[in-house]
């Protein structure tokens, strides 16, 4: 009953510790999806572009590139979007400096995005921007098509390309604001719109339509009712809005630039038929005179502007160096004058004035193989290929360098640094790449390592067609351990289960024992009083009534002490709390009971944990043996040694009984049960007996080794066999293997 | 829906119609187009991820008539009801393939009146901006031409150039053109682009002021005031739009639906421009559709 009890709080325990623990994982994981979806998750946030990382910002068509302190995007496509941030985010506001690139179009700020694609309104949010068209603050919102407030708010004195101006964008509950002013003088003019079916959370981002654009001082923070308040109230104020000229100008600055298109007059209208001089192919500057400088006009779309320019048309491309001319983007129509520099494969024009025809859309990549981009026929133009990333790597200027193989060709490609990062740890070596860039033969860039070298304009411009084999070293030691992990876990579990089974079936064992005690035995003491009380009764010279009588309480006395025994066999509790030795000695005496026989217990060796399955097997060879010697060998000393060594362990029982033949026919059942549960255990039994020298029976069972670093796949090894093996054994000797 | 790019006067119309369409039916628009025009890949990547995806229709402004004709099919094979708007595929409609489409024969007859018209029966003309990328545009090329010949033999056309969505390029072109052919009368620029093109080298070049242009489907509606400009043929991309997306609705319904529905373009000029007609055609009221904002005050 202790027993019983102990196992039950033993359950209760385990139980209590498995609840406790599912419970603190839910608390766990609530917790984390509560911190996931929190509204203020990342916020505030600023940007870091200025220190050249911009990982965290995830971009929908376009070309984005980190300069000048801030984001730039090159691409005149209509609706390139560059989003970050939370998809929970709520209330807040995003505000950031933003300056046009091109003559038409908008660029501005997103808030609430989220459902992004690529496509010109391929997102849900709202948008709010500076517009040159109709020097307008544009509001809208977009669900995959755009709906614009339809009433616009002109911004006084215009809005004009390569100027700053200073955007802030609120979203508190259904209310979004908006307000423009210039970098110095924030919120000068604003409004806001109520929109009952609003959408209530999503990232924030940066858009630009139809215009390269560049941004900086990107903020997010947390916005309350008061925050639109506040900005609707500046903002009615519509004070004139003139840009800052405050601003320390770089030399390479977009104001720099903007100002020298100023002094040569390059902001006034474009004449898009300039003079009489014809514009020639670029591929006809080769044939130029390489002995004295030769000045030509050429007209092209640009295809890279950093780290330097490349125009190209359709006879071919060229380098453009040391130009004055207008903040270019990438597909910008161009006029080009300068200095022709015939080379072996294309030209350079130094010494150039590039006039802006026309924005554009960029030119479409030629698609070579690079065994043709080798040859030097696509020299300085921009192409697309395929390519085997084989190493990849930081050059100088912290440029992202990769190389590439496709069939006999190796080459490689240069990446400015800025988003670069993010690629770098994503790419792994062994993929198939596509790339687009400019193709560069120029040996100050390849070092005469390669044929040719490509320059990508942006992150964009690499795609992952493929990632590596699987069967890469790395992969390949992952499947090793991780099956080696699975075959440790199937043999624990194996082990486990056995254990379990094992244990149920000790449970039923012990249940059976205790209804047998509580019926059949008690009903055998009954029918034995009844008969003394019978015997009692019946007068003496009745003789041979009281024989018959007589006979029948030996009968049941004899079935009595059969229950006892059987009782005593079936009690596995002791099996629970003791060691084998222990058990078996208590059970033995209970099977003695009232017959003088001498049962002696030793050990020798260290004692050791063992598995159960073996303390069960060694249990119940023992209570067999122990039975024998006192039913059939009449006994007067039964001696149980347990011997322990490293490696094994072997359990003696001895008797000084009549003995018997081991081969005879009439002990042969006991002992064939007795063998098949020492083979189950890969155990080994001994049985030597003889007519009237009592009989020794010891089986020696295996210990599992101990475990060390070195000995463990040796371990893992043997384990498998023997559960291989253990497994075959029950299929064929079946279920009744536990029996008894 | 997926027109052939977004954010310009044509294409905005027709989500306008669409969303007219779908008002009260409980149906809602996707929306997307490639970001820039031409972008024939983009525009087949997403004409795919709506056929793999959970929509119940199609409408599709094709950018190209041959290369659109393998994923189109794709859809419709997949049960999807398509209906192909402005410029035809390469295939006839059936099945579950619809076509609502600009009437192109017409829009070429009514060119050939006008230019007639306006070069009182004899005269030059180059037609600009030929893009066989799109069947309407041959398509309105052949009749105009083939009614030039049999009603008005005098005019004659010296000149025919291909196209492409670039303005920049149809600039180059229409300078060519205008340099080679000084005693031009008549541009006709079959699309948006070389209306833009041949307007910006016509305004450039001080001896082409006596040549006139009759262009087709323009994004620019101040391009109507410039001088040279005898008439735009426009092509109703909203009442395609509204149409097209009713197509789907019927459908939907087991209402029967025309396999073909032509369109008529509408000829905008300087007298008409503000005219009830045109200012529906370009409207962008999205009132019908689902915006409901009101201002803060």
């Amino acid at each position: 009953m202790t027993s019983v009890l102990h196992f039950c709080r033993r359950r209760s325990a385990s139980l209590f510790a498995g609840l406790f623990g599912l419970a603190l994982a839910v608390c766990a994981i609530v917790a984390l999806l509560a911190w996931r979806r929190s509204p203020r998750r990342g916020l505030p946030y600023h940007d870091s572009f200025a220190a050249g990382k911009a990982d965290e910002w995830k971009a929908f068509g376009g070309t984005w590139e980190l300069a000048d302190g801030g984001i730039r995007n090159d691409s005149d496509e209509r609706g390139a979007k560059l989003v970050t941030g939370s998809p929970w985010w709520r209330n807040y506001t995003i505000e950031a400096d933003v300056y046009l690139l091109g003559v038409s179009g908008d660029a501005g700020l997103l808030i609430r995005s989220s459902k992004e694609e690529e496509g010109v309104n391929a997102y849900s949010g709202y948008y709010a921007g500076v517009r040159t068209s109709d020097n307008s603050l544009v509001l809208g919102r977009a669900d995959h098509g755009w709906q614009e407030e339809t009433q616009r708010y002109p911004v006084a004195n215009g809005i004009h390309p390569f100027q700053w101006y200073h955007l802030k964008l609120v979203a508190v509950g259904c209310e979004i604001a908006v307000s423009v002013g210039t970098t110095a003088q924030h919120d000068q003019t604003a409004f806001g719109i109520s929109d009952p079916q609003c959408i209530a959370s999503g990232r924030a981002g940066l858009r630009s339509y139809s215009s390269g654009s560049i941004w900086r001082n990107v903020f997010v923070r947390p916005a309350t009712h008061q925050d639109i308040v506040e900005m609707l109230r500046k903002g009615s104020s519509h004070e004139p809005l003139l840009a800052n000229t405050s601003e320390a100008l770089s030399p390479n600055s977009p104001e720099a630039l903007r100002d020298l298109e100023r002094e040569q007059g390059l902001d006034a209208p474009v004449d898009r038929n300039v003079g009489n001089t014809r514009a020639q192919s670029i591929h006809s500057l080769l044939l130029a005179s390489s002995a004295k400088p030769v000045r030509a006009m050429v007209r092209g779309v640009v295809v890279l502007t950093t780290p330097r320019l490349y125009v190209q048309d359709s006879s071919g491309g060229m380098y453009v160096s040391q130009y004055s001319g207008p903040p270019l983007r990438v597909g910008d129509d161009v006029e080009v004058r300068g200095e022709v520099h015939p080379g072996n494969f294309s030209s350079r024009m130094d010494h150039s004035a590039v006039q802006l025809l026309w924005g554009r859309s960029p030119v479409p990549p030629l698609s070579v193989t690079a065994l043709q981009a080798s040859t030097g026929r696509y020299d300085s133009t921009f192409i697309e290929l395929h390519g085997l990333l084989t190493a990849k790597s930081r050059g100088p200027n912290d440029k992202l360098i990769l190389d590439l193989n496709d069939g006999s060709q190796s080459f490689r490609a240069i990446l400015n640094p800025g988003r670069s990062g993010a690629l770098l740890s994503k790419l792994q070596l062994n993929s198939l790449l596509r790339l687009r860039g400019i193709c560069v033969s120029d040996p100050s860039l390849t070092h005469n390592l390669t044929p040719f070298v490509l320059l990508l304009p942006s992150n964009e411009d690499l795609d992952v067609i493929s990632g590596p084999p699987w069967w890469s070293t790395g992969h390949i030691l992952a499947l090793g351990i991780s099956t080696a992990l699975l075959a440790i876990i199937s043999v624990i579990l194996y082990h486990r289960i056995v254990d379990w089974r094992l244990r149920a079936i000790l449970d039923e064992r012990s249940r059976l024992a205790h209804e047998m005690h509580d019926t059949l035995a008690q009903s055998f003491a009954g029918i034995g009083f009844q008969l003394q009380a019978i015997s009692n009764g019946v007068p003496k010279y009745m003789s041979q009534l009281h024989e018959q009588v007589e006979l029948a309480r030996d009968l049941v006395r004899h079935s009595h002490e059969e229950a006892r025994r059987s009782i005593a066999t079936l009690r596995a509790e002791a099996l629970e709390s003791e060691d084998v030795l222990g058990a078996l000695e208590h059970c033995a005496r209970r099977m003695v009971g009232n017959h003088m026989v001498v049962v002696a217990t030793e050990t020798q060796g260290d004692r050791r944990q063992i598995p159960l399955r073996t303390k069960d097997t060694l249990f119940r060879i023992g209570q067999e043996a122990v039975a024998n010697a006192i039913r059939h060998a009449e006994s007067s000393r039964i001696s149980l040694r347990m011997v322990w060594a490293d490696d094994k362990v072997t359990l003696y029982i001895e008797d000084d009984g009549i003995g018997f033949d081991p081969g005879s026919t009439s002990s042969g059942f006991g002992i064939r049960g007795m063998r098949r549960r020492a083979h189950a255990i890969a155990a080994t039994l001994h049985i030597v007996s003889r007519a009237g020298a009592g009989a020794s029976v010891w089986i020696e069972a295996p210990l599992p080794p101990r475990v060390t670093l070195a000995s463990w796949p040796r371990i893992l090894w043997k384990s498998m066999m023997e559960a291989w093996r253990h497994a075959r054994t029950a299929r064929t000797i079946g279920s009744h293997l536990y029996r008894g | 829906m997926v027109p052939q790019t977004e954010g310009t006067l044509r294409w905005e119309a027709a989500h306008v119609g669409a969303e007219e369409a779908v008002q009260g039916t409980g149906a809602f628009i996707y929306w997307n187009a490639p970001m820039r025009d031409g972008d024939v890949e983009a525009q087949i990547a997403v004409v795919d991820r709506i056929a793999s995806g959970n929509y119940k229709g199609l409408v599709l402004a094709p950018d190209q008539a041959l290369a659109l004709v393998t994923p189109v099919r794709r859809a419709v094979a997949r049960g999807i009801p398509v209906v192909i708007i402005a410029s035809p595929l390469d295939v006839p409609p059936g099945g579950n393939l619809f076509y609502v489409v600009n009437d192109d024969a017409v829009g070429g007859r009514i060119a050939a009146e006008r230019v007639a018209e306006a070069l009182h029966g004899s005269g030059s003309v180059a037609i600009l901006g030929v893009d066989p990328d799109f069947a309407g545009i041959l398509e309105r090329v052949r009749i105009f031409e083939s009614v030039l010949a049999a009603r008005y033999p005098h005019i004659s056309v010296i000149e025919k150039r291909l196209g492409s969505p670039n303005a920049a390029h149809e600039q180059q072109v229409a300078q060519e053109t205008i340099d080679e052919h000084p005693h031009l009368d008549m541009i006709v620029a079959m699309n948006g682009s070389s209306i833009d093109g041949a307007l910006s080298a016509l305004s450039s070049e001080p001896s082409s002021r006596h040549i006139l242009l009759v262009g087709f489907d323009t994004d620019n509606p101040a391009n109507i005031d410039n001088p040279h400009v005898v008439c735009i043929i426009q092509e109703d991309t909203r009442s395609m739009g509204r149409d097209a997306v009713r197509a789907i609705l019927d459908k939907l319904d087991g209402r029967p639906v025309q396999p073909q529905t032509l369109i008529p373009p509408v000829v905008i000029t300087r007298s008409n421009l503000n005219s009830a007609q045109v200012v529906r055609m370009w409207s962008q009221d999205w009132t019908l559709g689902r915006m409901q904002w009101s201002r803060l005050p």
